[in-house]
């Protein structure tokens, strides 16, 4: 199933399936790359960040950065 | 005196490798116009003595907030200077990323896989070797916080060259 990464509920995993070409580069810094397993760890209320895990290290992401990152999740 | 800039990403201990390097003889400085601090040191090498400058933590080349541009226009401004670049050993994949944008600047690099002991404990194995052999430059394992590794590092200065990135691109293949 696809959805969103800022869709992923808390302890869903899923694979970087696709990421918008002019934020690429910006979260390759991050760890974050399609093929990519991550994590959902926390989400912050307000429409806050985001915290996922990516090769065994937390890092955090704008909901406006996750929406634009799409996963392939399990089920 | 030749300059050297501990770049890599944040909390990976560039810091702590930074006091392991110069010692006591550290003074702090601000950088003009911005609320982010760098650190400037020396350290005798072998056989000269260079500036060592502690440059803030970025995960790229292209800045997102206030410290990475710092770092970034640091970079840019010392054309000359040999960059270490220290990595998380257990989060090799996020540190190479900048490392391999450094090394795409022309810059020399000392590649510094720090924190080697939380990646063993993570059961992590990492080939220095091959390493050392696709990117042609230095490769040491550290633990900053126990000074182990820091005595290759000194040496293994003057062996960094620039190294284009074409070359590695061919030795890994290219990008998929």
């Amino acid at each position: 199933m696809e959805k969103k990464l800022s869709e992923m509920n808390y302890e869903e995993e899923g694979r970087v399936k696709s990421i918008e070409q002019d934020l690429k580069n910006k979260v390759a810094g991050m760890g974050i790359r399609v093929g990519k397993n991550l994590k959902m760890i926390t989400k912050h209320p307000l429409k806050g960040p985001m915290v996922v895990e990516v090769d065994g290290s937390h890092t955090s992401l704008a909901l406006s950065v996750a929406g634009r990152i799409i996963m392939e999740v399990k089920r | 005196m030749k300059k050297i800039l501990l770049m890599g990403n944040p909390n990976v201990g560039k810091s702590a490798f930074f006091n392991r390097l110069t010692g006591a003889n550290v003074i702090e400085s601000n950088y003009p116009g911005t609320t982010v601090d760098y650190t400037k040191g020396y350290m005798k090498g072998d056989s000269e003595d260079f500036e060592i400058i502690d440059v803030p933590g970025t995960f790229s080349l292209e800045p997102k907030d206030k410290a990475e541009e710092v770092a970034v226009k640091m970079l840019e401004e010392e054309r000359g200077a040999l960059v270490i670049c220290v990595i998380d050993a257990s989060k090799i994949e996020r540190g190479l990323y900048l490392c391999l944008e450094i090394m795409e600047r022309g810059y020399p690099v000392v590649l510094v896989l720090n924190m080697w002991d939380v990646a063993e404990d993570k059961n992590m194995q990492i080939d220095v070797e091959k390493l050392k052999s696709v990117l042609n430059i230095p490769v040491v394992p550290t633990i900053a916080i126990s000074g182990k590794g820091l005595k290759e590092v000194v040496l293994s200065i003057e062996k960094a060259a620039s190294v284009g990135v074409n070359e590695i691109m061919g030795k890994v293949g290219g990008i998929k």
